[in-house]
């Protein structure tokens, strides 16, 4: 886990797409949490499936929520 | 860079936004960036904003420093299922410009009904990978000065691929072709995702239309796929284009989730 002035970032593995445009993402401590995707990966058309390894940065209001920032290479 | 000061932020800090960049722009409260600004350019020229805020108030606040200062018309696009940032959008003056709808598609033969489909008479498949770049850039070419002349790219489905100077980059190894004797007339992409690949474009010349060309580049990538072990793959078709949309509804694509390009003027 790194905590910049940027937030508090942690890679993760997806392991389930929700109906409401959120991922269920289970972090590498165990915990899981519900994220959206970032806008620039939604403005790149980058898809997030099950699975996929992705960098999460947690909301500093609520540590259950997250936003995806970027998805690595598999 | 400029910056704007607001005293609603969501704790106990006042929000200020700052341009931090010509096209970036954050929002901290409390030495923490709590948002995030971006605009970018596609290769049509369109300027395309995200922004990212964990909280309504703060993604306003964002907008509001943004918009002023970026030229008309923007863009942006949104999941239509998320509600919420939908209706963050809609608060800024965005209005929803067209609908691409994803469709995930079988590649099964028993399910598509595609396993007996041959290209037309006279007609080949030749194999993704298997194309010469020369004469795949050629067509490539033509199917855009088609596109362009008609309905225009900015109502395909992402179509984000850069170009420079009018050339197209062309990678062979994510194209199958259909071609008449030496010349290809239709195409098809596909991106190699890892366990989903994406069919990012089909298209034929205009002059070979209804000869059930893209079915049968549609039952050759599909076939590949299926004889790697790939049960799926997906597909952005615009709601618009009703031909593209029956194509793939026909060999059983499913709709799996809709996005929607937002436009404020």
């Amino acid at each position: 886990m790194a905590r910049t002035a940027d937030g508090i970032e942690v890679e993760g593995t997806v392991v389930e797409c929700l109906r409401n445009a959120t991922f269920k993402v289970e972090l590498q401590n165990g915990h899981k949490v519900l994220a959206h995707i970032s806008g620039k990966i939604r403005k790149n058309y980058i898809k997030i499936l099950p699975y996929d390894r992705v960098l999460v940065e947690l909301s500093p209001y609520d540590l259950t929520r997250g936003r995806i920032l970027f998805r690595y290479r598999t | 860079m400029n910056s704007a000061h607001f005293t609603s932020g969501m704790g106990e800090h006042a929000v200020v936004i700052t341009r931090v960049a010509e096209r970036q722009w954050h929002a901290v409260e409390d030495d923490r960036v709590v948002g995030r600004g971006d605009a970018s350019r596609r290769p049509d020229g369109r300027i395309f904003l995200s922004i990212d805020a964990w909280h309504g108030v703060v993604f306003d606040q964002l907008a509001a420093a943004m918009l002023p200062d970026l030229p008309k018309p923007l863009y942006t696009v949104v999941d239509e299922a998320d509600l919420d940032l939908t209706s963050n959008w809609e608060r800024a003056g965005f209005t929803t410009r067209r609908r691409e709808w994803e469709y995930l598609v079988p590649t099964d033969p028993r399910v598509t009904g595609l396993g007996s489909v041959l290209p037309p008479s006279g007609m080949t498949i030749v194999a993704v990978g298997e194309a010469e770049e020369g004469p795949l850039g050629k067509l490539d070419r033509e199917i855009r000065d088609e596109v362009e002349a008609t309905v225009g790219w900015q109502e395909m489905p992402a179509e984000v691929l850069p170009r420079l100077d009018g050339a197209t980059l062309l990678d062979p190894s994510k194209y199958a072709v259909a071609a008449q004797s030496d010349k290809y007339v239709g195409l098809v992409r596909v991106a190699p995702v890892t366990r989903q690949p994406r069919i990012g474009l089909i298209a034929v010349r205009s002059n070979q239309h209804r000869r059930g060309i893209a079915r049968a580049l549609l039952a050759h990538v599909l076939g590949s796929l299926h004889r790697c072990g790939i049960e799926t793959a997906s597909a952005e078709v615009n709601e618009s284009n009703g031909a593209a949309m029956a194509l793939f509804e026909g060999v059983g694509a499913r709709r799996a989730s809709s996005n929607l390009e937002l436009v404020l003027r």
